[in-house]
């Protein structure tokens, strides 16, 4: 098998051929099945202004905590998520906290007597504005876009 | 990096085997012919690949199915790209496995010793026919429905055991839930096993028996298979990719509205390589069909099974084996003339299905005291991304009466809509939920169509819907011009004393009643 017709330097040539074409074909699919697999990660959120009640309703300078439905589509299919914002009042203004603690996203929630926001999951702590008191937590909470319609509080999630 | 290549080496012994699998000696002239194999492998290979990635998005329960379908059509990016390769990559596989049939018959090259190759490569025929099989059911569409009904129903017509293998095949009594579970467990699972034995054992025969090679023995030194007749099955794969990747991107995988058991209207077409057994159906009526289901099939994958010892002859030309030319020229004649005909006989795709009725719901449902639940943040999710879970009947009983929650329960409260407006709304959601893109209509004929729904269709039909009380109007601009039907909307009583329709004047607009005289003067 060593004649003119199989030399080493015509079968390094041939398997460069044969390489490049699958090369071809295997990076088309890839784009294809790679472009199915990954794109949901890249989807953004559609941002919605919802309303969140009655201004006149909130106490002054106490987190209240208000469940926001949010119907979206969550792949191929519909769901209603629930989500709990705090709505800070001061005076005419107000302000939306996020619930979600910035350290690993655990649930946090309003205590009364040490007029805290306390994350059960690892003790962060944050003060009525959001501010981080203590504990892990590496950011205070984020704060949600809200506006006044009306006597209606909206905001957006 | 070369010691770590020698230590895996000297523990996997991959080099001997690297050498084992691509240095093997192919003799001279094996040829072009000889990459059919290749190609099915690099095709069923795409269905695998694509397949999986499908699973990924696919639900397979009767609720979701559908809809999953139509997220990865619409709402996946590449997805409808993905489902293309995976829908036109099984028709692909199909004409290869018969290419490749062919090419095996016509080189002789299922003789001995190579009886077991061509027998594995018989059962991976059905095999790929039984994946187009069950495949077909998964989308929930009416096709998919509807095809699975027929081919149920048919094999009941296997003789005693009928019943039992149609409720195999169901999972039960009716074509439903336990369906789609078990022709998807059997899809994803139980054949790609099925094909994956088949496969290597196809491969493990082809390797130990050598290739057939050339009829006849051409002279010249044997060449190792990789690189070149590797090379010649990378040409003919990166051909037939191309073909594959033209449909793909130029054709959209059809979907059809979401699987209807009460609709007796749909007429159920199989895939075209199902075709030519569906069109010899129609030839043995009543009592004769277990001949075309059952006998002729059977005789043919029976006789294509046992070939090899029906032919035991030594001889592989073509012209010394005039017999078996004469079966595989007589069956491919039939089934080409079998397709061909069934095809002929195909109905065409209604089409547009956006009739002034869908294009009317579509504004109906707009309608403010919908958007008060269906908008973001509201009750319900926004119209138009509604995705249809009731049936009509329930929806007609919500828009009369959209606050019970059982409608129908009380009397509709007045300011609801109307049966027939209701059915606009019903027909425009099915269509959306279908994926049907809203056809780009004028200002003039969406008010028309509107007003239309809002007053006339309760009691006028236009083709073939709405109401039968009064006069049917989709021609009525063969008999009246746009000023005398404006007059007569208006008020009926000015035009003709006895006239029973009451008068519009008061809640249509001047601009509503003249689009509307305009849009049905111009029904000729």
């Amino acid at each position: 098998m060593s004649n003119s017709s199989d030399s080493p330097e015509r079968r390094k040539f041939l398997s460069g051929v044969v390489a490049t074409i699958q090369a071809a074909i295997g990076g088309t699919l890839g784009v294809i099945l790679g472009g199915s697999i990954l794109s949901p990660g890249f989807a953004r959120r559609n941002e919605n202004w919802l309303d969140a009640g009655r201004l006149a309703d909130l106490a002054d300078e106490i987190p209240t905590p208000v469940t926001l439905r949010v119907a979206r589509q969550d792949g191929y299919s519909q769901v209603v998520e629930r989500q709990v914002v705090f709505l800070v009042k001061s005076g005419s203004d107000v302000k939306a906290l996020s619930s979600t603690c910035t350290h690993l996203g655990c649930r946090v929630s309003w205590q009364p007597d040490t007029q805290q926001l306390l994350c059960p999951c690892h003790g962060g702590v944050y003060d009525k504005a959001g501010a981080v008191v203590d504990g892990p937590p590496p950011e205070p909470l984020a704060v949600l876009p809200t506006r006044v319609e009306g006597s209606q509080v909206m905001v957006q999630v | 990096m070369r010691g770590v290549f020698d230590w895996l080496d000297s523990r996997t012994g991959f080099r001997a085997a690297r050498h084992h699998l691509l240095d093997e000696p192919i003799p001279s002239g094996v040829g072009w012919w000889f990459i059919t194999g290749s190609i099915l492998l690099f095709l069923l290979g795409v269905q695998v690949v694509t397949g999986i990635v499908l699973t990924m998005y696919y639900v397979p329960s009767p609720e979701s199915a559908y809809d999953s379908v139509r997220f990865i059509m619409d709402g996946l990016p590449f997805g409808a790209l993905l489902r293309g390769f995976h829908f036109f990559g099984a028709s692909f596989i199909v004409v290869a496995a018969l290419l490749h049939l062919v090419r095996v018959v016509m080189f002789g090259s299922y003789k001995k010793p190579r009886e077991l190759t061509w027998m594995t490569g018989v059962l991976l025929l059905l095999v790929i026919l039984a994946f187009a099989l069950s495949g077909y059911l998964l989308p929930w569409d009416q096709k998919a429905y509807w095809a699975t009904t027929v081919t149920i129903n048919i094999a009941r017509g296997t003789p005693v055991l009928g019943e039992h293998v149609a409720n195999l095949m169901r999972g039960g009594a009716d074509l439903g839930a336990l369906t789609l579970v078990r022709w998807y467990s059997a899809h994803v699972f139980l054949l790609p096993a099925a094909l994956i034995v088949l496969v290597l054992s196809h491969l493990y025969l082809m390797r130990r028996h050598g290739i057939s090679g050339p009829i006849e023995p051409v002279a010249g030194p044997a060449k190792p298979f990789f690189p070149y007749h590797v090379l010649k099955d990378t040409i003919g794969m990166a051909v037939v990719f191309a073909v594959l990747l033209t449909f793909v991107f130029s054709i959209r995988v059809p979907l059809d509205a979401i699987a209807d058991p009460s609709d007796a209207s749909y007429i159920p077409r199989p895939e075209w390589y199902f075709l030519s057994l569906f069109q010899l159906l129609k030839y043995f009526p009543g009592p004769l069909e277990p001949v075309a289901t059952m006998v002729i099939p059977g005789v043919v994958v029976g006789g294509l099974l046992m070939l090899p010892f029906l032919d035991s002859s030594p001889h592989r030309h073509p012209f010394r084996r005039p017999v078996v030319m004469l079966c595989f020229g007589v069956l491919g004649l039939a089934v080409t003339t079998l397709t061909t005909l069934g095809l002929r006989d195909t109905p065409p795709e209604a089409a547009s299905q956006w009739t002034p009725m869908a294009i009317a719901g579509q504004a109906l449902a707009a309608d403010e005291r919908c958007q008060a639940c269906h908008r973001p943040g509201g009750a319900a999710n926004p119209v138009s991304e509604l995705r249809l879970r009731r049936d009509p009947e329930w929806i007609a009983g919500h828009l009369a009466d959209p606050e019970v929650i059982a409608p129908g329960l009380r009397p509709a409260p007045p300011g609801g809509l109307q049966p027939a407006q209701a059915a606009a709304v019903v027909q425009y959601l099915t269509l959306a939920r279908a994926g049907a893109q809203p056809p780009e209509v004028s200002v003039e004929e969406r008010m028309a169509a509107t007003a239309f729904a809002r007053h006339c269709v309760n009691c006028h039909q236009i083709d073939g819907e709405g109401g039968a009380f009064g006069p049917d109007l989709s021609h009525i601009g063969q008999t009246r011009d746009a000023a005398w039907l404006r007059a007569w909307i208006a008020d009926p009583s000015e035009v003709d004393v006895l006239a029973n329709m009451p008068g519009f004047s008061d809640a249509m607009s001047d601009t509503e009643l003249g689009v509307l005289s305009d849009y049905l003067a111009a029904r000729k």
